[in-house]
């Protein structure tokens, strides 16, 4: 167990490296010219000499890949993804930033998004063809139809402008309110810690149609899996079999539910690893600082350290995601031989 | 008797699955009554309804399905009684054994577990107390080592454990109606025999009705007192066996009853000694799998036998004894680890798979699982036709006559030339690799269980058409199966399997009517004839084995048998056995027989 931990971890981190290292060639082979952007109109020679030197653009790409990995001076495996050529400050400190918010969005989410799908797809599957299937049916067709960021702005456009009944959608707190202190820049955990209830009301607020944008589209993936799941696993013969012999309902249901966890599981994985960039429309309607819209910026401005870092940093969440359900699945099914 | 005296009875018994819009429906209206001790057979074709009546019999349907109706259990409707009643009858007094122990066990969960989970929903026992009663099962149905067999997951038990772990389960409730589906499809014969004895001998103690779905004449003529036929979901004949098998009443019954009349006599068990030319000859076969953790199985060892032209050899033993595997050595589908085999005179397990194609049309297979084996994309026409356009120069005006010559040959009509495998019935599809295996006019054939995947009738069919054909083509063939009514009407000789050895061989007529090997003496007396006038729990004395078969992994040093074997001695145990001629064409692998027959 252990021992498979530890080469899922190396292989794991072999791969990520490898995805930053393939990353770190595509953005240099892309037909644009970040140095062009930092010198700003009309520069000199001389300013761009300059530019692509402090950049270190002026190095071979072997070199510039030794630098990036920490061969000379501060890199990757001295923990470090460099600095922003936008903001001047490091890639990993803007990342400690912006990661917490989009992690607390989707994880939230994902709670509110599992705790629906899961019972109304059990009922469902329970009763295929009753009203609350054909709700679903009409659900899916509605739901799919339309971009996540169209639903977010029809939810702000009912909830805020209309019924005035969620705030406005413009980041983590009510603009009134001083922060509380960074800790974990979790801001739900750091107003906690405060002490700060006002400010930890006033982010949750802010979470809600944000968590509802998010949760109303995972809600259909994961409704389909259970269903198909338990509905797979309650025409198992071992589930008619226990019915035979007499157990009691809420046993059965333990089983049923037991067995159809697994693909739930691995869908709830994937869609988290994709989340993780995926949820930047929605972190754009609202107004939320998160790594999706860090992504996307340092994309648009060629911000090669920070790309890099980005999609380092999502790697080795990815990992850890898949890993921890790896073994929440061998620890459900004997099956799955964790060795 | 009399319906009031039944112990379950049902109404206007009808079970539907929904499918869309459309209502399925699979039991329609069914009638009929259960008496306590009574044994009911109940038969029929594959989706007439067997098992979803024999889950509507406890008021269940699979998943979606809906039961309505009226099911008196003790002059009470299941079907309208609360949840907790019902609760208290199922498991409790009516004991279900399913067709798939495997899966019928949550694969989730050890079978420990899930024994005591049984047991709780019907008494007050606590968990220690139910993991103690759990261990007593698993030993009181013979498994070993139950201690640990307990904490077994369903997946790490083979499938005769899992269907010995379910059987426990139902009787250890003592219940007063037990439902089995087709409880015995996937056990070994003389396994299946020491399960139906025991059922046999609790139903008269203690005088429980039981209702025992099977495809099997043989069961329903040894074990039952009544049978029951059933056709789309309807009863078409409900009668008392022994009248049954004297008079059938319906087409399907009077069907079944003519293809196994001829199951209690052969027609090959002519002449022991062969002067035709010989075929084929294998000697001293061997194979071995290399198995998880680096260890070797072992599926075959030391075979020798010879085939000599329009004769056929019956293989016969259970399930993991290398029959299979013997065949495919001689299809070069496999290759031996060491050993020979000469087709005419010349020898084809060494030679390359290049060279071995030009012997393909001269030696064909048909296998169990027909739809497998045809490729279900290509019309029947063409599926026929493949064999003559790779192995001959025939023009295409030629080919179609040979088709449809092969058609009419194996009892098929040209309207199915161009359907697809798919829409045939599994006879049919057989049917069509016949006809495909013949196509060459192959000098040799393997058919390896041509016939078990059958429902029975087709079966039957598929047996007298086999008859047919060797007479009339003078066939020569192996026939692998582990049925021996059928191989004792097709095969002029045979050599019975055990764990990778042949351990008896001889013509048909000399092992069937004097079996030498203690093995071949129980596997013959499980045999289930079709006969209800000679049953074998009627049977004094019987030949029994004890246990399981062990591991082809890790064999025993002596006898393979020593461990079950009934007349074993030290001996036995220390000295391996071999095959020794005890008499013309006649062999047996084990000191005591040879001495016996001195
Ligand atoms: N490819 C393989 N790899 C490993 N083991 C194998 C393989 N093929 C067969 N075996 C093993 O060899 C033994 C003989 O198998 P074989 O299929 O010949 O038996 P059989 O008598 O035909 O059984 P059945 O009646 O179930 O078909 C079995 O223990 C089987 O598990
Ligand atoms: S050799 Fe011994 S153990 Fe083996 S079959 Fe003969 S009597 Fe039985
Ligand atoms: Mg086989």
């Amino acid at each position: 167990m252990r021992r498979y931990v530890l080469r899922r971890l190396a292989v794991g981190v072999l791969q990520a490296l490898g995805i930053t290292i393939a990353v770190f060639f595509v953005i240099r082979a892309l037909p644009a010219d970040p140095v062009s952007r930092i010198v700003g109109m009309n520069p000199t020679e001389d300013s761009i000499r300059q530019a692509r030197h402090a950049l270190g653009l002026d190095m071979s790409l072997f070199q510039q890949l030794l630098t990036f990995l920490g061969f000379h001076g501060n890199g990757v495996f001295t923990g470090s993804l460099g600095t922003s050529w936008v903001s001047g400050s490091t890639v990993l400190s803007e990342i400690a930033i912006t990661l917490p918010t989009t992690i607390q969005l989707i994880i939230t989410s994902f709670i509110v998004a599992l705790l629906v799908a899961i019972p109304i797809g059990m009922a469902t599957a329970r009763r295929p063809g009753g009203k609350l299937d054909k709700g679903v049916f009409g659900y899916g067709l509605f739901a799919g139809a339309q971009p996540e960021f169209w639903w977010g702005l029809i939810f702000i456009f009912v909830f805020y402008f209309k019924m005035g009944i969620a705030p406005a959608p413009l980041g983590m707190l009510d603009p009134m309110l001083t922060a509380p202190d960074a800790v974990t820049n979790f801001v739900l955990i750091d107003s906690l810690i405060a002490g700060d209830f006002t400010a930890f009301k006033s982010a949750l607020g802010h979470l809600v149609l944000p968590v509802l944008t998010l949760s109303f589209l995972l809600v259909g993936p994961l409704l389909k899996m259970t269903q198909q799941s338990m509905s797979r696993v309650l025409s198992s013969e071992f589930i008619l079999y226990q019915q035979a012999s007499g157990l009691e309902k809420k046993s059965i249901g333990r089983s049923t539910l037991r067995s159809a966890l697994a693909p739930i599981i691995t869908l709830t994985g994937i869609l988290f690893g994709f989340m993780l960039s995926g949820a930047v429309l929605v972190e754009s309607v609202f107004s939320l600082n998160g790594l999706g819209q860090y992504a996307v910026a340092a994309v648009l401005n060629l911000d090669f350290p920070a790309v890099q870092g980005v999609i380092l940093v999502i790697s080795v969440i990815s990992l850890f995601v898949y890993l921890g359900l790896d073994l929440l699945l061998a620890k459900i099914d004997p099956r799955i031989l964790v060795k | 008797m009399t319906p009031s005296e039944a112990l379950l009875s049902t109404r206007g018994l009808t079970v539907k699955y929904p499918y869309g819009d459309v209502q399925n429906v699979v039991i329609d209206e069914l009638d009929l009554d259960l008496y306590p001790g009574q044994i009911v057979g109940l038969l029929g074709e594959s989706g007439s309804g067997k098992s979803s009546l024999a889950l509507a019999l406890m008021g269940l349907a699979r998943h979606p399905g809906v039961v309505s109706g009226e099911v008196n259990f003790r002059g009470k409707n299941l079907l309208k009684m609360d949840d907790e009643e019902l609760r208290q009858i199922r498991g409790n007094s009516i004991g279900l054994i399913t067709q798939k122990p495997r899966q019928a066990l949550d694969p989730l969960v050890n079978v420990g577990k899930q024994i005591s989970r049984v047991y709780r929903a019907h008494s007050h026992a606590s968990k220690a107390d139910a993991q103690v009663r759990a261990i007593e099962l698993l030993r009181s149905v013979g498994i070993n080592d139950a201690e640990r067999r307990v904490n077994a997951f369903p997946h790490e038990l083979s499938g005769g454990m899992a269907q010995r772990a379910l059987i426990s389960m139902a009787l250890s409730v003592e219940p007063d109606l037990l439902i089995a589906d087709e409880p015995t499809s996937g056990l070994d014969v003389t396994i299946q025999a020491q399960f139906l004895d025991r059922m046999w001998e609790r139903a008269r103690d203690a005088n429980i009705a039981v209702l025992i779905v099977t495809q099997d004449l043989g069961i329903v003529a040894n074990y039952c007192d009544r049978i029951v036929i059933m056709e789309d979901g309807k009863i078409i004949e409900d009668r008392i066996t022994t009248e049954f098998f004297a008079d059938p009443h319906t087409a399907y019954g009077k069907k079944l009853i003519l293809a196994s009349g001829a199951g209690t006599k052969s027609s090959n068990a002519d002449v022991a000694i062969t002067t035709t030319p010989e075929i084929l000859r294998v000697t001293d076969l061997r194979k071995t799998f290399e198995v998880e953790g680096g260890k070797r199985l072992q599926a075959v060892s030391k075979a020798s036998f010879q085939i000599h032209k329009g004769r056929s050899l019956g293989l016969v033993g259970e399930s993991g004894s290398g029959k299979t595997t013997v065949g495919r050595l001689i299809l070069r589908l496999a290759d031996p680890d060491s050993g020979e085999v000469w087709f005419k005179g010349e020898r084809i397990d060494s030679i390359s798979p290049k060279e071995f194609r030009k012997y393909r049309s001269k030696i064909q297979a048909v296998f169990q699982d027909p739809f497998d084996s045809l490729n279900p994309r290509w019309p029947i026409e063409r599926v026929i036709r493949e064999p003559l356009d790779l192995h001959t120069e025939m023009s295409k005006a030629e080919k179609g006559a040979r088709v449809r010559e092969l058609v009419s040959l194996v009892g098929l009509t040209d309207d199915i030339l161009p359907l697809r495998p798919g829409s045939l019935s599994a006879g049919q599809q057989q049917r069509v690799s016949l006809a495909r295996a013949l196509a060459t006019e192959p000098e040799f054939l393997i058919l390896d269980e041509p016939t078990s995947a059958l429902p029975p009738a087709a079966r039957a069919d598929m047996i007298l058409l086999l008859k047919s054909l060797q007479e009339r083509l003078d066939l020569c063939f192996i026939f692998i199966s582990h049925d021996l009514s059928t191989v004792r009407e097709l095969c002029h000789d045979i050599a019975v399997m055990y764990l990778s050895e042949i351990v008896e061989m001889g013509t048909s007529e000399q092992v069937f009517s004097a079996p030498s090997h203690p093995y071949t003496r129980a596997l013959l007396d499980s045999v289930l004839f079709h006969d209800p006038s000679s049953r074998r729990v009627d049977r004094t004395v019987k030949a029994e084995l004890e246990g399981e078969i062990p591991s082809p992994v890790d064999l025993p040093a002596g006898c393979y048998l020593a461990a079950r074997c009934p007349m074993a001695e030290q001996r036995c145990r220390d000295d391996h056995q071999a095959l020794i001629e005890i008499g013309p064409s006649r062999s047996v692998r084990c000191w005591k027989s040879v001495e016996a027959s001195k």
